[in-house]
């Protein structure tokens, strides 16, 4: 509690880049194996091209 | 100018100001944001923020300056009837106002801009729909750099939305505590442990208060990118909307459908409710005690501004959510516990103003309400009076008087104390401000309607 009190006085950048860096990168990851997991299934039922994986999916 | 005052609010920002010059609003934009001020008017961003009605308008003005030093333009915002704070929202606004902050900064980010900071302090409600009030908000972006205000907007957005979504429980007393927003940490100890099961949580909770508190001081210099970004903030989106399930039953939220009093007693108020409006001259009206809006819509119906109260957040929810479907412009539904409302808080107790300074109505309703505060919230009748008079001229009240069955059920578990809780007590206290200009009795019950005039504004 105190220690979250000085990071907003020292530096608001600080962590919070760092939270946002490792966040997007699992998210690029994850959308990554969806639309890979979306091509390997297309790829067998033979899906119409125009399918895309909702972004929504990305939400757990 | 000699009648300049700058707002008890505003003075974080080092971009501009706002201050009163009579009865008018205005915002200074300093020179050193003339830069980013010019872009924001030039690129078509402003543009297309008003054109979707995500901003407010403002025009520029000449001749009005609060402060000549470092003066670059004055501008004149649209004028809010009612500035509401975020922990006078229900679920639903606060949730449509981290929407309408992630779709601004969206468009902003395609006109080469960013949002520098993600307050819901920023928002106001107009119309009976958010919109975004702080015109100097907007940054040059820098690709490179992640978005300045994610802790910001997870602190006041996301987190109150997430302990409100988990705990089952309204959070606004939580929020005006904590005015920068809630912590991290905080959030993360508050929340249920299966949140943890939920990718989101996981990411904006739990991994970004472990990264805090191993992050101490470290300044990362990795490059980012508006991908990376776009990411993100498609992220938050989609948790955001995901949140529009909520809607537990309250004890109130169907008060009037499901009255022991019935349909005939909600027919027969309502013939007297009308009679009675057009008895009344006003242009803003409170209604304490609103419920599901009921009486508010006949009120909003006949070009009334109405604030509609009620302590009840489900209630307000449904309100909030009738507004916008039917699109009703006068009604402003908010969470207000009359026996408690909010208080001046922030710096020097004047950066977020009481609710009852910021009131300006001409009617107050009072529907089924009185029996709450005496027999609830043991406020006696004299100071109830007091208490109206002190809001605005017009009173519109309804008696409930012993016999009734909602008092005899609210006596029924708790000690009779009240023996002044007459209809002669009532009428006593109220002619202390009041005189009554009509008294008709609702068919059916015991209860008795009244319309009032004050005679002096309690001080």
């Amino acid at each position: 509690m105190i220690l979250s009190s000085i990071f907003l006085y020292v530096d608001p950048g600080s962590g919070s880049y760092l939270v946002q860096m490792i966040i997007a990168a699992i998210l690029g990851a994850l959308f990554y194996f969806k639309t890979l997991w979306w091509r390997i299934k297309s790829f067998f039922t033979r899906k119409k091209k125009d399918e895309h994986p909702g972004d929504d999916q990305l939400n757990g | 100018m000699a009648d300049i005052t700058i707002h008890p609010a505003s003075f974080k920002d080092p971009s501009g100001f706002v201050f009163h010059s009579g009865e008018k609003l205005y915002r200074q934009v300093n020179l050193s944001y003339a830069k980013e001020y010019d872009l924001l008017m030039n690129s078509g961003l402003y543009t297309e923020l008003v054109r979707k009605e995500y901003l407010v308008t403002h025009k520029e003005v000449t001749g009005i300056t609060a402060l000549e030093e470092n003066w670059y333009k004055t501008i004149e915002p649209e004028n809010i009837p009612f500035i509401s704070y975020p922990y006078e929202w229900c679920f639903l606004q606060m949730r449509d106002a981290a929407l309408l902050t992630l779709s601004i900064l969206k468009i902003a980010l395609s006109f080469g801009m960013i949002i520098k900071d993600a307050t819901p302090y920023n928002i106001q409600f107009l119309k009976g729909k958010p919109v975004f009030i702080d015109t100097l908000s907007f940054d040059i972006y820098d690709p490179s750099r992640p978005w300045v205000a994610y802790r910001q907007f997870c602190n006041m957005f996301l987190f109150p939305l997430y302990l409100e979504f988990y705990l089952k429980s309204d959070i606004q007393k939580i929020m005006s505590a904590y005015l920068d927003g809630i912590p991290v940490d905080i959030t993360s100890r508050m929340l249920p442990l299966k949140s943890g099961l939920n990718l989101g949580v996981w990411l904006h909770v739990y991994l970004q208060n472990k990264v805090m508190q191993t992050a101490k001081g470290k300044n990362e210099r990795d490059e980012f990118s508006t991908k990376k970004l776009l990411n993100l903030v498609h992220h938050l989106e989609t948790i955001i909307i995901s949140f529009s399930g909520r809607e537990p039953k309250s004890e109130w939220s169907r008060y009037y459908q499901e009255t022991i009093l019935g349909k005939d007693y909600l027919n027969e108020k309502e013939k007297i409710f009308t009679w009675l409006l057009d008895k009344v001259q006003a242009n803003a009206a409170l209604d304490l005690g609103a419920n599901d809006g009921f009486f508010p819509k006949i009120a909003a119906a006949r070009k009334m501004q109405v604030i509609a109260v009620d302590y009840d957040s489900r209630s307000v929810n449904n309100l909030y959510k009738e507004v916008k479907r039917s699109g009703i412009e006068n009604i402003l539904p908010l969470v207000i516990d009359i026996s408690n409302p909010s208080p001046a808080i922030g710096f020097n107790n004047r950066e977020r103003a009481s609710f009852h300074d910021r009131i300006r109505a001409e009617l107050v309703i009072a529907l089924a309400l009185i029996h709450h505060l005496v027999i609830g919230k043991n406020i006696s009748l004299p100071v109830i009076a007091h208490y109206f008079a002190g809001i605005a001229p017009q009173l519109m009240i309804e008696w409930v008087p012993r016999e009734d069955e909602k008092v005899q059920q609210m006596l029924a578990s708790r000690k009779d104390v009240f023996q002044d809780y007459t209809e002669a007590h009532f009428e006593l206290a109220f002619k202390k401000y009041f005189t009554i200009q009509e008294k008709i009795k609702v068919t059916g019950t015991h209860r008795l309607m009244y319309l009032m005039n004050s005679i002096k504004k309690a001080l």
